[in-house]
C-alpha cells in the first residue's frame, strides 16, 4: 500500500509488473492479487486463505520490482523526513495519502487501524517502511526484504 | 598495464573501483579480480577511500548493520576499521578508523536516504559482472538468520504456552488438594449418633 501511495495506478502496476516477471500462472488476474492482500486482517475485506510459497515469493518479487522503478520517488520522500525542518511537504503529502489509503481501505473500528492512522504513533513505521522499499530494489533487496517480512 | 575502473552510482552516492584482472585465473582483459583502489563518494561528504581490507570492512559492516536496522535491532558495528551506529536524530553515524594510529577517525553523519544509495551501490558492485570478486563471503547469510529467527520464534511459540498451562495446572490443583483436605477433616470432625428410642 505504500507503493500505491507513491503510484497512483499501483493496484494496475502490480498486475502488469507480475505479468513482466512471468507470474501470469502464479498471478492470473487482477482478482488472484486482491484475494492475496486481502489476509491482512486489517483489511475491512479481510479473507482469511492459504499463501502459497510461490505466491508469497512472487508478491516480494513484484514489490522489489516496483521498488526498483519507484526509488527516485521513495528516495525523495525518505530525504524530506530527514531533512523535515527545511523540506517537510513531501513527507507531509506521503503520510497523509498514506493514512487515507489505510482509512479508506482497512477496518478503522480495530484499535490497530486507529493506531496506524495516528501520525504521531505511526510516522516511525511509515520511515521504516519506506526504508525498507529503499532496500530492496535489487537482487540481495528480495533476499533481505524477504527475511524481514519472515521476522516481523 | 592499463588497469581497468569501474564506477557505481546511485543518486547522492557514487563508488569506484580500480583494479586488474588476473591472468591466471583466465579473466578477460575488462575484469577486475584484483581491487588496487577504491574511492567512496557521498554528496557534501568527505570522499571515502583505503585498502582493500577497508573496502572488505565497510561492505561487512554495511550490510550487518542494514539488516539490523530492517529487524528493528538497530545494533551498532563495530569492527576494527568502521564503526556503524544510529544517530538519536535518525540518520546514522559513520566512524572510519585508519590504520594509521597518530591519524583520528573520522565521523560522518548521514541521512537515512544516503544509507540507501550506498546500500543500494555496493549492491550494484556485488551483481556486477566485471568484478570477479567473491562478497558473498561478506554478506550476512540472510537463509540461516531466517532459520534461527524462526527457530527463536517457534521455540517460543511451541514451549511458553504449555509450560504456562502446566504450571497453571500444578497451581490449581495445589489449591484445589488444600481444599479438599480441609473438607474432608470437617467432614471426620462430624458424627453421628444413632440413639434409638425405645
Amino acid at each position: 500500500m505504500a507503493l500505491e501511495t507513491i503510484d497512483l495506478n499501483g493496484s494496475e502496476s502490480i498486475f502488469s509488473i507480475g505479468n513482466k516477471l512471468g507470474f501470469n500462472t502464479i498471478l492470473p488476474s487482477k482478482v488472484t492479487i486482491w484475494k492475496l492482500r486481502c489476509n491482512n486482517p486489517m483489511r475491512k475485506t479481510f479473507v482469511s486463505n492459504n499463501i502459497k510459497l510461490q505466491e508469497f515469493e512472487s508478491l516480494i518479487k513484484i514489490t522489489s520490482e516496483m521498488a526498483k522503478y519507484l526509488y527516485p520517488y521513495i528516495r525523495a520522500i525518505i530525504s524530506s523526513k530527514d531533512n523535515f525542518e527545511q523540506e517537510p511537504e513531501l513527507w507531509n503529502d506521503f503520510q497523509n495519502r498514506f493514512t487515507e489509503l489505510i482509512q479508506s481501505r482497512f477496518n478503522t473500528d480495530s484499535i490497530r487501524v486507529k493506531n496506524l492512522v495516528d501520525h504521531q504513533l505511526s510516522s516511525e513505521l511509515y520511515l521504516k517502511i519506506l526504508i525498507t522499499l529503499s532496500l530492496c530494489i535489487s537482487d540481495n533487496g528480495y533476499s533481505r526484504l524477504k527475511t524481514t517480512l519472515l521476522n516481523i | 598495464m592499463l588497469q581497468n575502473k569501474y564506477k557505481f552510482n546511485q543518486s547522492s552516492v557514487s563508488l569506484e573501483i580500480i583494479g586488474l584482472p588476473d591472468y591466471s585465473k583466465d579473466d578477460g582483459d575488462k575484469t577486475i579480480s584484483i581491487i588496487s583502489q577504491w574511492k567512496l563518494s557521498i554528496l557534501n561528504r568527505p570522499e571515502i577511500e583505503g585498502s582493500v581490507d577497508h573496502l572488505k570492512s565497510i561492505i561487512s559492516a554495511f550490510y550487518k548493520y542494514s539488516i539490523s536496522l530492517l529487524l528493528d535491532q538497530e545494533k551498532s558495528i563495530e569492527t576494527s576499521l568502521i564503526d556503524i551506529k544510529p544517530d538519536r536524530k535518525g540518520g546514522h553515524i559513520l566512524f572510519l578508523k585508519s590504520t594509521k594510529p597518530e591519524v583520528d577517525p573520522l565521523k560522518i553523519v548521514i541521512g537515512n536516504a544516503e544509507f540507501a544509495d550506498i546500500i543500494n551501490c555496493l549492491d550494484q558492485l556485488k551483481d556486477s559482472k566485471n568484478i570477479k570478486y567473491d562478497f558473498n563471503i561478506l554478506i550476512p547469510d540472510l537463509n540461516s538468520k531466517i532459520y534461527k529467527l524462526n527457530d527463536r520464534k517457534i521455540s517460543y511459540k511451541v514451549i511458553i504456552p504449555p509450560i504456562l498451562a502446566i504450571l497453571s495446572i500444578a497451581t490449581l490443583s495445589l489449591i484445589s488438594i488444600n481444599f479438599y483436605e480441609e473438607n474432608n477433616n470437617l467432614e471426620n470432625k462430624v458424627s453421628f449418633d444413632i440413639i434409638t428410642y425405645y
